[in-house]
């Protein structure tokens, strides 16, 4: 099977011929040093130049770590083109949100409406058509900032958290404005050609909202890039950091392909709680940062033993971990 | 109104989150003569220490303990200028901040703002705050306490090096250590040499009223 058909077979609950390795970019960083010197690209430029970022996605399976290509290397694409300013980083350390645009809830009109013409979404959009280009067999992964993570970019995340309460109605019109564009960046990278869109939201997880707020804030309007990204036949994943005890229920009503979880939610209790989901995930970034390439192994045989269905890093790669770590994921499945 | 009453319906408010009716009720306190530091411990902080146990019990989250906290600083704003006399309390004193690297504060802001409600004297550094402020902020205030927070892997290595700096200087005893965060354990904080990890706020504040007693 080729990579992509692997991945999309697993995403349909179909058979595929072993578990698929991705990582899928975004906040779920792919890239690392190591890769950035085999490619001889560097960040923060291919956060601004759509044949870099193409080139330097592209590297992760070209080295054997992961069966994907996944865009952009970061989480301040969306919010940045809504009025915040961003700090691109470094090599080593991501781009972040610097200034917000917003005071409170109710001033959406100090807000700009999402343009995928402009920009770095533009940027992305590009990479997209090139990836799709260069590599027809490999499944290209388009990255949603989550609608709560996206917000709390654009005003003081305290602020945002308390209006929730204060001025609930305001902040429904604040998420719905925010959904919106996120929809249409979304539906931009499924047309560029991205197969599958993944959205991680870890500002918007159940541990920091609550069961209550974490539905009617995150699941509803998760569940519309959901919706509109499924009715155009491409796929979706959902990445959700923490703990996940107080919000199974909620997180079963996600209608993605895949559910994502952090490490520090052990896959056998994910498999448990949603047992007709495909999970994906959940090997520690911090060993790939830190451990062996046999402890990396170690824990993927782990994870597929425990329910995984897609074997992928728990969260964002750091940028210093090591490559045979990298490709110890892979090489832990097919060593299986 | 029975002043013990009073006191109950301020730490009710707070724990309701009601702001104004918090505001009412101190302002209320200051016309029936009732000692201002009294009525912020025994009405605000107890408000707020009951909200603390919600939050651990996980009947309260995040959005709950700001608007909480947010009720409880529109009291002290009413109460503080009427306090008579410095108080004797010897403040626990607290440096925090969020480790070079990482801008995510949600958790680090929550250690805060229940220490202050535990009368902690808390200097926030911030977040993705240079290694070397840690130091050197607790050297200047002469702190009791340094508290680091990340939530990213990439960037845990950081405060390995705070404590390696503390020790070259030879001033290691001279602080407690408390780290916390996402990634963080307890093992990390054994391995980093640090005195204590905390799982969540409530705790953080728990173990530093423990060691400050020790």
């Amino acid at each position: 099977m080729t990579p992509k058909n692997r991945l999309i077979a697993v995403l349909n609950k179909e058979k595929a011929d072993r578990a698929p390795c991705i990582c899928p970019g975004g906040m779920m960083n792919m890239i690392t040093e190591p890769l950035m010197e085999k490619a001889d690209v560097f960040l923060p430029d291919a956060h601004t130049d759509s044949e870099k970022m193409a080139q330097l996605a592209l590297s992760a399976y070209e080295n054997g770590c992961f069966e994907n290509a996944g865009v952009p290397f970061c989480m301040t694409v969306e919010a940045e083109n809504m009025g915040a300013s961003a700090d691109l980083g470094n090599r080593h350390i991501e781009p972040r949100v610097t200034k917000y645009v917003m005071d409170s809830v109710d001033e959406i009109d100090k807000l700009t409406a999402f343009d995928v013409t402009k920009g770095r979404a533009k940027v992305v959009l590009d990479a997209i058509k090139i990836i799709k280009n260069k590599a027809p067999d490999l499944p290209v992964i388009g990255n949603i900032t989550g609608p709560v993570s996206t917000a709390s970019s654009l005003i003081e995340p305290m602020v945002f958290y308390r209006q929730l309460r204060k001025k609930k109605d305001e902040a429904h019109a604040f998420m719905s404005f925010v959904t919106d564009g996120l929809v249409n960046f979304a539906l931009a990278q499924v047309e560029a050609g991205a197969d599958i869109i993944a959205i991680s939201d870890p500002s918007g997880t159940g541990e920091i909202l609550g069961p209550k707020y974490f539905e009617e804030f995150a699941v509803q309007y998760i569940n519309r890039i959901v919706d509109a990204v499924k009715a155009k036949n491409a796929h979706v994943i959902v990445h959700i950091c923490g703990h996940m005890n107080a919000v199974y229920a909620q997180m079963n009503d996600i209608r993605a392909d895949a559910l994502s979880f952090d490490s520090v939610v052990p896959m056998k209790e994910a498999r448990a709680n949603l047992p007709d989901r495909v999970l994906m995930g959940n090997v520690s970034t911090y060993t790939l940062e830190f451990g062996s390439p046999e402890k990396v192994a170690l824990l993927t045989r782990e994870c597929m033993k425990n329910g995984s269905d897609i074997l992928a890093p728990a969260c964002g790669l750091g940028m210093r971990s090591p490559l045979v770590n990298t490709q110890a994921i892979l090489k832990g499945i097919i060593n299986e | 109104m029975e002043k013990e009453l009073l006191f109950q319906k301020i730490s009710d408010s707070v724990v309701e989150m009601e702001d104004e009716l918090v505001e009412e009720l101190c302002e209320k306190s200051l016309e029936m003569g009732i000692d201002a530091s009294e009525t912020i411990n025994k009405g605000l902080i107890h408000g707020m220490d009951r909200v603390s146990v919600l939050y651990e019990e996980q009947e309260y989250f995040l959005p709950e303990v700001l608007t909480a906290s947010f009720a409880l600083n529109a009291g002290i704003d009413i109460l503080k200028p009427h306090i008579k006399g410095e108080s004797t309390d010897k403040h626990i004193k607290v440096v925090i901040g969020v480790v070079e690297g990482d801008t995510h504060d949600i958790g680090k802001n929550l250690v805060k703002i229940m220490s202050e409600s535990a009368s902690f004297e808390v200097y926030d550094l911030g977040r993705d705050v240079p290694l070397a402020d840690f130091v050197a902020k607790a050297e200047e205030v002469n702190a009791d306490f340094i508290c680091m927070s990340t939530l990213m892997t990439t960037t845990m290595a950081g405060m390995r090096a705070v404590i390696d700096d503390l020790k070259a200087k030879n001033i290691r005893d001279k602080y407690k250590i408390l780290i916390g965060g996402g990634p963080i354990s307890q093992k990390f904080a054994d391995e980093i040499g640090a005195d204590a990890y905390a799982v969540d706020a409530a705790s953080a504040v728990r173990k530093m009223k423990e060691m400050a007693h020790a």
